[in-house]
């Protein structure tokens, strides 16, 4: 023990000293794909702050004066404001609801007693395989009936239902990993079932609430399809929805639609880069167990 | 406790709203999808049933045809692609010494942005006039390729570039999940393989890979599912066009419901994009056979 402790300091001192050619080759096959992932966001926010002359006299120079008309025209004129604000409701309800009734759905299969438990959870988990196209034309007419297209509850409630899925199964594995004496131990205090559920279960799995919230929210944050059929309404469109609309083949204003893209894009990327690690390894854990 | 557990009255207050909402929103509407497909439905008047007439329809229907055969174009190449490119990236990421976690947080980017605005900047990339071809011009190309308008060969270049496009934007997921299990092998298997004098390469090869099988099986079927399922992409890009050569299930789908309202026509559509995934789903697994092995 004693000397792989001392060796492993020594190696890593050594390996600082000089690179292998082979490292180096690794390093530059790296950088290589980096540049092809950071340069067209690069290219798209340089233009963004120029004229529509400079980006065919001078493409990839940097713009001669920095101005943010074409993000404030972009905000107003897109309706881009509205929709982040829209898709921020939309998505803040759908995930605090899919989590609650998610968790409490996980809770019921893992942790109660009761014969169905196991073919619940295969109905449920048949969800996950079910793509979203096909539910939209039912969907759309059964709430057009009810008067629920054109309004953000008719998005909440199907995002929130196709958020259970996952949600449930996540949840289930995590609930299942608490040992029995904690709850029989809350059980003996005289806690109810609710309060084993609030304040044990949960509180121990924010692990589990993270992963689930963080997939839900982020997909739920670029749906394109469906919201572009519920809604048609422009105060009521989500952002992927209003960017579409406002960058097509009518608009010729080149740097305007490019400011839209990077108002569209920039506040991921920015909560991206604050928390990128716990991002990147919640949304793995997800997938994996997914 | 045991008695708390089974009340069945809390049993109930915590399924009911789960169930409820999923029979509601997802249950009863595929099984409605289902019968739509067999029906002639417009959308102003009530479903009427006509039988097979929808699928008759759509095997003769052309643009059906291209869009099936691009879909499965997408669905190979990006199976194919995410397995070898991610695998790349994972051993590559995994044999560095220092700033692993910076590419690994550069090359996932992509996935976490919307794949409607990433449509709509290398629908701009690719345009005739900007991007690409302005750098092709400066380097003196007289006639760029027309990248996204070429409508020539079986599959056409912009399914190609659309295809490419994917690849870049959801190979971080595939890197990730194999980096994941990669991190999870014992170490001392390695340092065994090496001591019996592996190279790294063939340590990879018969060490690394028949570990991470399992994996491979779970990207796989993400992977199928998410290019069955592929919308924003295209949609942002090309809208299925130039001439509807580069539709697919989803985006034709969505012209044949929402464009033209004949939705009976598009439920079929619907039906057969969830024939095909279920199908694939089962295929992956019963190929890609996940052999437990003690880690």
């Amino acid at each position: 023990m004693k000397s792989s402790k001392s060796a492993a300091p020594e190696r890593e001192f050594a390996s600082k000293k000089k690179l292998s050619p082979i490292q180096i080759l690794l390093y530059a096959f790296l950088i290589l794909i980096c540049i092809t992932y950071i340069f067209p966001l690069l290219w798209v926010f340089n233009v963004s702050f120029k004229t529509n002359k400079e980006i065919f006299s001078a493409p990839f120079a940097l713009p001669e004066k920095i101005t943010f008309d074409n993000f404030s025209f972009a905000w107003t004129a897109g309706h881009l404001g509205t929709a982040t604000l829209n898709s921020f409701i939309v998505c803040v309800a759908a995930l605090v609801l899919s989590t609650i009734i998610g968790s409490m759905a996980a809770f019921g299969i893992a942790r109660m007693r009761w014969k169905g438990a196991k073919l619940a959870m295969t109905y449920f988990l048949t969800g996950m395989m079910i793509p979203i196209h096909c539910v939209l034309i039912p969907l759309f007419t059964r709430f057009a009936k009810m008067g629920l297209s054109n309004s953000l509850i008719g998005l909440i409630i199907p995002y929130l239902t196709f958020s259970l899925p996952i949600t449930i199964f996540i949840m289930t594995g995590f609930f299942k990993g608490i040992p029995n004496e904690l709850i029989e131990c809350a059980c003996m205090e005289g806690a109810n079932i609710f309060q084993i559920f609030f304040r044990i279960c949960l509180p121990l799995s924010r692990t589990g609430l993270f992963v689930t919230g963080l997939m839900t929210f982020v997909g739920n944050w670029n749906e394109l399809l469906l919201a572009m059929v519920f809604i048609s309404d422009d105060a009521k469109k989500t952002l992927p929805v209003s960017l579409s609309k406002f960058v097509g083949p009518y608009n010729t204003n080149y740097s305007q639609m490019f400011a839209a893209i990077i108002i569209a894009i920039i506040p991921t990327i920015i909560v991206y880069c604050v928390f990128s690690n716990k991002i990147v390894d919640g949304l793995t854990a997800g997938a994996v167990k997914g | 406790m045991d008695k708390m557990l089974r009340n069945k009255k809390s049993i109930l207050v915590f399924m009911l709203p789960a169930f409820i909402l999923f029979t509601l929103v997802l249950f009863i509407p595929i099984v409605q999808s289902v019968y739509y497909s067999f029906c002639e439905y417009k959308g102003m008047t009530a479903p009427v049933f006509i039988g097979l007439d929808n699928y008759k329809a759509l095997i003769s229907d052309k643009t059906f045809g291209i869009a099936l055969k691009n879909s499965m174009f997408f669905l190979i190449f990006s199976c194919v692609s995410q397995l070898i490119i991610g695998l790349i990236y994972a051993a590559v990421l995994t044999n560095i010494k220092a700033g692993r976690n910076l590419f690994k947080n550069i090359i996932y980017l992509p996935c976490v942005l919307s794949s409607a605005a990433l449509g709509l900047m290398w629908m701009f990339i690719f345009s005739p006039k900007l991007g690409i071809n302005q750098l092709l011009e400066k380097m003196g190309d007289k006639e760029p390729p027309l990248w996204l308008m070429d409508t020539k060969g079986y599959i056409t270049l912009p399914m190609w570039v659309i295809a490419f496009v994917a690849l870049w934007q959801y190979v971080g997921q595939s890197m990730m999940l194999y980096m994941a299990q990669i991190s999870g092998i014992n170490k001392s298997l390695m340092e065994a393989s090496y001591i019996d004098g592996c190279t790294k390469v063939k340590t990879f090869r018969y060490i690394t890979l028949p570990l991470i099988k399992p994996m491979v099986a779970t990207a796989m079927s993400l992977n199928a599912i998410g290019s069955l399922k592929f919308f924003d992409l295209i949609f942002n890009m090309t809208e299925g066009g130039p001439n509807h050569k580069t539709e697919v299930l989803a985006t034709h789908l969505y012209q044949q419901g929402f464009k033209y309202f004949k939705y009976g026509y598009a439920s079929a559509i619907g039906v057969v994009l969830l024939v095909l995934c279920l199908l694939v789903t089962l295929f992956i697994n019963k190929v890609v056979k996940t052999e437990q092995y003690e880690m």
